[in-house]
């Protein structure tokens, strides 16, 4: 078979089976929000899937940092707070500010991009628009931190790189946290009151678990794209190799930059939707611990694939948030029956759960997919091939 | 043989199917607690007081029908990110009426789920007072802060008789910084003379903190941090031999800290919301569950000392099943309705809703650690 000179089929099917599947998946979450009833499994079902999708975005950024360009940075939580920060700033309605800003005296700012928007378009159109545009901003606040930054550290190599990136954000966390800054980041205290997934809504129908999927794609879809460009090629071409990818003319400084504000952007907006996402804002849950979190989900996944981060961002939080919580509550229920077993006690999910991470750390250490991509297409290929084989009647399938 | 084996199989597999329905009706309180984090031991004692409760009177009446309460429980794991999904678990569990949570910042986080579920809180010790401002569910049966800070100052102009206070909290903790404020408002107002430092989180070495606090001259040291970093300033201000009285809020009346106390000798006073003896029925049994159960004598702490906690979380409890009764029914909606007018005569003291949901408390106490005894020695004081 001769790829280059025929059109190959699969890749066809393939793009169908993702749009069909796609489009599935967004009635769904429609008809989650919407009309299937709220029961136990359901409403577990909803956080899981918004905070899962809002964590394929944070994993996917930072693989394209450490995995695709092997800039091996722990600054992740700083750049997710500056995006949730400056997306909570913009979003508080003026006549909420009282009451949140209580220790500033309302505090320095005294709009609200999605009041302003809902004044001329409409409740859901301005809550809708002024999310959006809130993210947006986030986006590039957190660029801007990154390319200040990113001038001094860039410079730096491997393991300095993750000291730097680690110290900064911490710098950042401690800033956020000072009452000299209050006014504007409400200090120690939380910010709330800001618009929720929960206002997101066409009309009567609700999006708010369909929303995080639709920015989160939409960003994904934008970092594929770039991978797979030319400057994505060069991204690689840094990591397998400095000295020959400078030899081929590529800037060093120039790719690993471009790299880091990107990587940045998106995890800005990636801190946006946890804000949405969690309602509440403070900068003392973005401790260097998230920082590792996001990066055990990367390696779960597989450094260097970005299908395995989204996979690996979806099953590290169901387990973490929903299905190992059974064993915190002291017994099983089978048949109605409640079993009370010795181990199950607080905080022994935690145990479980650490050892099914170190179990995947030491023995599958390429992740669930390596570098590998889950590709349509590629299925298709292969069954295909399969078929043929078969055909052939134990004849050389390959 | 076979056939007769497969049908026994087939019988108990029914029963046990159909066990739940000959069950007696069952109402579900939910508990909103963090039990792994860095509020983990105080979570747990909140949730002790629950537990003996709930096997104290684990039946409530409705409308002449007997209701098993079930008590079920929601890590939050002291982290306002995890917040959602275990008060979205409370909601899939069909919670009624929800019990929680210690510290306030993870409260504030779950409100907004609790909120659209349309599930009213009774919040237990959390004392921020935004907990329960803009909003129709959550309510409180402890003092709040703003009462607190304002104790704390009038205690050291009035009672210490000092002059200098150096106040020390941790940078980016709502519930330190907030303290901290409202000390600060009363002590401009009482003409105290305030010095106000922040550490950042996860510091063991207070000993420029406390170096500061020397020179600017304190007489009192006002630190409203959490138990670990309040046993590392006695440690170190003793081992520093700084000649101070060091007061801490709700959170220090706790054995961890008294255990530091004996080993300095210091003089620490802390605010709380029960006093020792104050209730000798509840706490011969409460003591005697403790010991009679290995786990929970774990999660007490390894000793049966009563923490102030553990005795709201039994409040709590009774203000529930008070709330149920005369809601008549298990609906969420018609006990959040119900709970602006109950009224209940606890452990604790008289509890009563006013404005915002908040209890209406007058009183609360001032502890002492007495370094000789061990032991707590707590009076009332108005709050302010």
């Amino acid at each position: 078979m001769d790829k280059t000179l025929q059109k190959d089929p699969a890749k066809k099917i393939g793009a169908a089976i993702a749009v069909c599947l796609i489009a599935a998946l967004y009635i769904f979450l429609i008809l989650l929000d919407n009309v299937l009833p709220a029961n136990g499994f359901t409403l577990m079902l909803i956080p899981v899937l918004k905070k899962g999708a809002i964590y394929s975005l944070i994993c996917v950024s930072m693989n394209l940092l450490n995995g695709f360009t092997g800039l091996f940075s722990l600054g992740q939580a700083g750049f997710l707070l500056v995006g949730a920060y400056a997306y909570a700033i913009f979003a508080i309605p003026s006549d909420q500010h009282a009451a949140v800003y209580q220790y500033f005296d309302g505090g320095a700012i005294g709009f609200s991009i999605p009041e302003a928007l809902a004044k001329v378009l409409g409740e859901n159109a301005g809550a809708f628009l002024g999310a959006v545009i809130c993210i947006i901003l986030a986006g590039l606040v957190a660029a801007v931190f990154a390319a200040l930054i990113g001038i001094p550290v860039l410079r730096l190599k491997s393991d300095y790189l993750a000291i730097a990136t680690l110290g900064f954000a911490e710098i950042i966390r401690a800033i956020f946290q000072w009452n000299g800054v209050g006014p504007v980041t409400n200090g120690s205290n939380m910010l709330r009151k800001y618009t929720s997934f929960s206002a997101i809504k066409i009309g009567e129908i609700k999006l708010a678990t369909a929303f995080p999927f639709f920015i989160a794609m939409i960003c994904i879809g934008l970092i594929v794209l770039l991978i797979n460009s030319s400057y994505g090629r060069a991204f690689k071409a840094v990591r397998d190799d400095e000295v020959a990818a400078e030899a081929m003319g590529i800037s060093l400084f120039k790719h690993k930059m471009l790299s880091f504000v990107i990587s940045s952007f998106f995890a800005g907006v990636g801190g946006a939707l946890l804000a949405m996402y969690q309602t509440t804002i403070q900068a003392n849950a973005f401790k260097s611990a998230m920082t590792y979190e996001i990066l055990l989900i990367v390696v779960i996944g597989g450094i260097g694939s970005v299908s395995g981060s989204c996979i690996a961002s979806f099953l590290y939080i169901a387990c973490n948030e929903w299905w190992l919580r059974f064993l915190d509550s002291g017994g099983v229920t089978l048949f109605g029956k409640e079993i009370t077993v010795p181990f199950f006690r607080d905080g022994f999910r935690k145990v479980v759960f650490s050892v099914i991470i170190m179990v995947i750390v030491l023995f599958f250490s390429r992740g669930i997919m390596g570098d590998k991509e889950l590709s349509f297409a590629g299925l298709v290929r292969k069954l295909r091939k399969k078929k043929t084989a078969e055909a052939a009647e134990g004849g050389a399938g390959k | 043989m076979k056939k007769l084996f497969a049908l026994v199989l087939a019988v108990v597999m029914v029963l046990a199917l159909a066990a739940p329905a000959f069950a007696a009706d069952t109402i579900t309180i939910g508990v909103y607690e963090p039990l792994t984090g860095d509020n983990g031991p105080g979570g747990k004692q909140e949730y002790l007081g629950m537990q003996y409760a709930n096997l104290e009177t684990p039946t409530v009446e409705i409308d002449g029908t007997t209701y098993d309460v079930e008590l079920v429980v929601a890590d939050n794991e002291s982290s306002t990110d995890k917040a959602v999904s275990a008060a979205t678990q409370l909601v899939a569990e069909n919670a009624s009426v929800v019990l929680g949570s210690y510290g306030s910042s993870v409260a504030i986080a779950g409100s907004d789920t609790f909120g659209e579920a349309g599930i009213p809180v009774i919040g237990v010790t959390c004392t921020n007072p935004q907990v329960t401002i803009g909003n129709d569910h959550y309510f409180r049966i402890c003092f709040t802060d703003p009462g607190q800070g304002a104790i704390h100052a009038q205690f050291a102009k009035n009672s210490l008789g000092a002059s200098k206070v150096y106040c020390l909290g941790e940078l980016g903790n709502d519930y330190d910084q907030g303290l901290l404020n409202y000390f600060q408002d009363t002590a401009a107002e009482l003409g105290l003379e305030v010095q106000k430092e922040d550490f950042p989180n996860g510091t063991s070495d207070f000993t420029a903190y406390l170096t500061n606090a020397k020179n600017f001259g304190a007489e009192v040291i006002f630190a409203p941090c959490s138990i670990p970093y309040g046993q590392l300033i006695i440690q170190q201000a003793a081992s520093q031999g700084l000649d101070v009285v060091i007061t801490g809020p709700d959170t220090w009346d706790s054995n961890m800290i008294m255990d530091s106390v004996v080993a300095t000798g210091l003089d620490v006073y802390c605010t709380t919301f029960y006093g020792e003896g104050g209730a000798p029925e509840f706490e011969e049994g409460f003591k005697e569950y403790l010991n009679s159960d290995d786990t929970a004598l774990t999660n007490n702490g390894g000793n049966d000392m009563i923490a102030a906690v553990s005795v709201m979380g039994y409040d709590a409890y009774y203000v529930a099943l008070e709330a149920i009764k005369a809601a008549g029914s298990t609906d969420p909606a018609d006990i959040m309705a119900a709970l602006p007018d109950v009224t209940y005569e606890g452990a604790t003291g008289a509890i009563a809703f006013g404005e915002n949901g908040d209890a209406v408390r007058s009183t609360a106490f001032i502890k002492h650690a007495n370094a000789e005894t061990g032991e707590w020695e707590a009076e009332l004081t108005e709050l302010g």
